[in-house]
This record gives structure tokens, C-alpha cells and sequence, in this order.
């Protein structure tokens, strides 16, 4: 057994090396082609991350009767806690508003209006944050039942159309993404195809000598691993050196998202080598198939 | 040019009277015995027809006819790249057509087998070209060096061996590819028009190497289109046309004498 694996390994070993032009070419093509696939699937995650990041922007507002009693507040806040479709609650009082108000008059440098008035004119509130925005309807209807509330804004509709958009950019990004993959598998398939085509003669000699399928299988099953093992470290290379000119240029884009560098990078180590190593291991595996089968 | 035909040892001499028929009890003694033996190509072409024949062990068989007349067809179905339509195909004692598949491996290295383009390796030297044959079965590498080196001394390459094939002569190369078909130690040597791509001279120098080489005692059975070789050698020779043996006769020449 261990003298087999010896003998694939120094064989895959000899394979590429000796018919350098084609293993190359395979592997260059495996670098282009897992190039192309991370780069979607970085697309795709920072596309997601957006689109969850526009999603939790969704809350329901919904303002106060001025002659709620605190005792109301409190029943209606735990009622609204209550629902499955609410994530947090947060209370603004008629004092909070006005606070918020006058910061952001400031914060655009304009004169602060309110010094003019004698009283207080804004509502206190409940800002609703959902699990999902797609409850957006059914919270906000639960709200306008309850006699503290004065009016919830209607955002339904235009959150219905938000959803719509942020649905349908997923399901592109996501069938988009499966279409890159599928094109890198045939492609790397076929590469690797006409490197086993090219030796042919080779497997015909192996058959005639009388080896049996495993001895001629396996060299060339670990050569495609190996392929694709050296081009997934390339592929890793050249990423993991633009990834700093690049972040620097998005990191403004990125900071806003509730992305992980960490999980990003270990997602996409684990994403090349799996395709890299996968794809290689398949595309010898047909490759060889069809000499064998016979 | 003639050349003299080697002395035949004694014992091939023996067998030769057995050669013909399939007399059940050649069965034991034969490295190779079709009954019957029909081969239909899925598109309808018949390529052998009801081919009976019996290869003691030792001997040396010319297998002679046209193009077409379905050497090629015997040679793919004796190392079971293809299996009979009809009747049996007993090679050392083993039916082919009820071999499992992974013992075709096995099979393939009781047979060595020359092609007229000599199927070598261009990357691989002399010597690992013959070593490969053994490497791909998983023989050790002990093992495999006193083998190739044996093997070569025998087909006169130990010179050469560390040369690649585009820097040796038509008849090294064909050399080198006997010396490969020979270090398992096969039961039968097949050797398809082997001098095919050969001028005159070399073509016997790789003849007097399968004659030696029987004379060892492997069994040879010689597909080829060169009658002088043929006419010359006084073998047995078997002749096939349209699918069918038209004529197995010891001592024969290329073409029927009547």
C-alpha cells in the first residue's frame, strides 16, 4: 500500500514535470479560472453583506399619542418585544426627539429652530428594529391597533419594493456565481482532459504491460491534485498581494459592512484550495476514465 | 542475403507434432488454444470466422495473410482488448471471455507484446522505458534493476541504456521494445508486423533476436507481411483470409506451394 502511494506520488511527480509545457498550461489556466471564481465569490459576499446591511436599516417607527402614560408605554413596548418578528425596541421620549433634533440641525449647520418655540412639538416614539423586514407589515399593523399609538409611517410599500430589488440582486449574484462556477469546472476539466490526452500513449503502453487500473489512475489523480494544489497557492498569492492596494481603495466601502476579514479570508483559502484540489482530482478522474473503460 | 535457420532444440521439435487440431489434450500443454472462434464488430462486420488453432508451449508461429484478413482482430482478442462473439479463447489456462475484468491485468503480463512503431516512451531512457513495464505492475525496485539489466544484455542494449529512443537506430528502438515485452518474463511474446517500419538488414537482426529468444522458451507468434523472412525460416506459419485460417502448415512459406 505505502509502496503504491510512494509510486503515484513519484510518478504524478515525474508526469508534471516531464510533460512541463501541458502541466503548466493546466496550471495556469487553474490559476485564471480560480481567479475568476474568487473574485465573484468576493463580489457576491460584499453584495450580500450590502444588502443585509440596506435590510437592517428597516425599522418601524411608530410615534405616540402626546397623552400616553408611562405605564402604556411600558405594556405596549413589552407587547411589541413580544412578536417574533422584532428585534429590539427602543423608546424615544417627546425630551430624546428634541435632543436628536437639535444635534442634527447642528451637524448640518443650520440655526436651531427650536429656540424659537415654547414648547416641545415632537412625539415620543417606538422605533421597532425587525429579525427580518419582510415582518415589516404585520408589526406595523399590531401597532396601529394599539390606542397609544398616534400614526406609523406607512414605508411598507417602499420596503416591499427594497425587498423585491435586494432579492432579486441576490438570486442574480447567486445564479451568477454558480454560472462562473460551472464554467471554471468545465474549463479546468477540459485542460486538464488534453494534458492526459497528450499522454495517451502512455496509458496505452501502461494497459499492454498489464498494470492494472489503480497503478494507472492514481498518478495521474495525484498530478491533478497537484495542479491544482500549485495553482491555488498562486492563485492565493497573487490575491494576498493585492488584497492591501485594493482594501485600501475599498476599505471605505467595506468599513460600513458587517463583514469579518477574519471568516472572509479563511472562507476564501478554504474556497480556492476545495476548488483547486477538487477540480483537479476530477478532471484527472474523467480524464483517465475514459482510457480505462474498455 | 540468407541466413541460416537456428537448430531447433528438442523439445519445441517434440511439440511441434502436436500442433494440430485442438486435441484436448494439447489443452494442458498449450500456451494458447482458440475453438471456434467467431468475432463480430458491433457494425456487423464479421472479422474472424470459426478459427480453430492451438499454440504448444515453445513454439514459433509466423501468422501470415492480406490486410483485412483479421490478423489484427486475433492479436485484440489474445490480450482481451476485445472478446469473441462466439467460442473460446484459452490463453495459459484461462478463458478470456470469462476473465473478471480486474484480472485482465494480471493476464496482460503473461503476454509481451512488439508493435511495428515500437509504442516507446520519447521522454524515458532506454533503461526506464524497459523498467516502466515493471514499475506500473508494482514490482519493487530492487527487483526491477537486475531485470532491465538482464533483459538488455539479452536484446544488446546495455550500452545505450541511458540514451532516449529519438537517439537510437529503427532497429535499437524495436530492441528496446522487445527487451520491454520481455522482462515480465511473458509465456508469449506477440509480435505485430514488427518489422513493419525496417529496412531488410535490421529486420533480421530483430528476427534472430525472437528466435533466440525462443530458443529461451518463450513462445512467439509473429504477425507479419515480410515473405522472405517467412519463406525463409521454414516455420510455422498460419495463414488467414476473409476472417478465416486458410491454411497451418510447419514448415511453410509465405505464400501456399503446391
Amino acid at each position: 500500500m505505502i509502496t503504491f502511494v510512494v509510486f503515484s506520488i513519484r510518478r504524478a511527480w515525474q508526469g508534471f514535470w516531464r510533460n512541463a509545457v501541458m502541466s503548466l498550461a493546466a496550471t495556469a489556466t487553474m490559476v485564471l479560472m480560480l481567479m475568476l471564481l474568487a473574485g465573484f465569490w468576493i463580489i457576491q459576499t460584499g453584495l450580500l453583506a450590502g444588502l443585509e446591511f440596506t435590510e437592517q436599516k428597516v425599522e418601524v417607527v411608530a410615534y405616540l399619542q402626546p397623552n400616553v402614560t408611562e405605564s402604556q408605554v411600558t405594556a405596549l413596548r413589552g407587547e411589541v418585544e413580544a412578536m417574533p418578528q422584532v428585534d429590539a425596541v427602543v423608546y424615544v421620549t417627546r425630551d430624546d426627539a428634541l435632543v436628536r433634533f437639535q444635534e442634527s440641525m447642528q451637524a448640518q449647520g443650520r440655526e436651531d429652530l427650536t429656540q424659537y418655540l415654547d414648547s416641545n412639538p415632537l412625539y415620543a416614539s417606538l422605533e421597532v428594529k425587525l429579525v427580518d423586514p419582510a415582518g415589516i407589515r404585520v408589526v406595523g399593523d399590531a401597532l396601529r391597533e394599539d390606542p397609544a399609538v398616534r400614526n406609523v409611517i406607512n414605508i411598507e410599500d417602499l420596503v416591499d419594493r427594497v425587498l423585491t430589488v435586494t432579492n432579486i440582486l441576490r438570486t442574480a449574484g447567486t445564479v451568477l456565481l454558480i454560472v462562473v462556477g460551472v464554467i471554471c469546472l468545465f474549463i479546468i476539466v477540459n485542460t486538464i482532459r488534453l494534458a492526459v490526452f497528450a499522454r495517451a500513449e502512455e496509458i496505452e503502453i501502461m494497459r499492454l504491460v498489464g498494470a492494472s487500473d489503480a497503478f494507472i489512475r492514481w498518478p495521474f489523480v495525484f498530478e491533478g491534485a497537484f495542479v491544482g494544489f500549485l495553482g491555488a497557492v498562486i492563485t492565493l498569492a497573487v490575491l494576498a498581494a493585492a488584497a492591501e492596494p485594493l482594501s485600501g481603495f475599498m476599505v471605505e466601502f467595506f468599513r460600513v459592512l458587517p463583514l469579518q476579514v477574519g471568516s472572509l479570508t479563511r472562507d476564501l483559502v478554504a474556497l480556492v484550495m476545495g476548488a483547486g484540489v477538487g477540480l483537479g482530482v476530477l478532471g484527472s478522474w474523467v480524464s483517465v476514465r475514459t482510457y480505462l473503460i474498455r | 542475403m540468407t541466413i541460416a535457420p537456428s537448430p531447433t532444440p528438442a523439445r519445441s521439435l517434440r511439440r511441434r507434432i502436436l500442433r494440430r487440431g485442438p486435441d484436448p489434450s494439447d489443452r494442458d500443454r498449450a500456451v494458447l488454444v482458440l475453438h471456434d472462434v467467431t468475432k463480430q464488430y458491433p457494425n456487423g462486420k464479421v472479422a474472424l470466422r470459426d478459427v480453430d488453432l492451438v499454440i504448444p508451449e515453445g513454439d514459433f508461429v509466423f501468422l501470415v495473410g492480406p490486410s483485412g484478413a483479421g490478423k489484427s482482430t486475433l492479436i485484440k482478442l489474445l490480450i482481451r482488448d476485445e472478446v469473441a462473439t462466439r467460442g473460446d479463447v484459452v490463453l495459459d489456462g484461462q478463458d478470456l471471455a470469462r476473465l473478471p475484468r480486474r484480472q485482465v491485468p494480471k493476464m496482460r503480463r503473461k503476454i509481451g507484446i512488439i508493435f511495428q512503431d515500437f509504442k516507446l516512451l520519447p521522454t524515458k531512457t532506454v533503461w526506464e522505458n524497459v523498467a516502466f513495464a515493471l514499475e506500473v505492475t508494482g514490482h519493487p525496485r530492487g527487483q526491477i534493476r537486475a531485470a532491465v539489466d538482464r533483459v538488455l544484455a539479452i536484446v544488446g542494449l546495455t550500452a545505450q541504456a541511458q540514451q532516449t529512443p529519438s537517439q537510437l537506430s529503427g532497429g535499437e528502438q524495436q530492441r528496446t521494445a522487445i527487451a520491454r515485452a520481455l522482462v515480465h518474463d511473458p509465456r508469449l511474446i506477440i509480435a505485430d508486423e514488427p518489422t513493419g517500419n525496417l529496412d531488410p538488414l535490421i529486420s533480421w537482426e530483430i528476427l534472430q533476436l525472437l528466435l533466440r529468444i525462443n530458443e529461451l522458451g518463450v513462445t512467439v507468434l509473429m504477425a507479419t507481411h515480410n515473405a522472405d523472412v517467412v519463406t525463409a525460416l521454414r516455420k510455422r506459419v498460419v495463414a488467414l483470409e476473409e476472417g478465416r485460417i486458410i491454411r497451418d502448415e510447419v514448415g511453410g512459406a509465405y505464400h501456399r506451394e503446391d
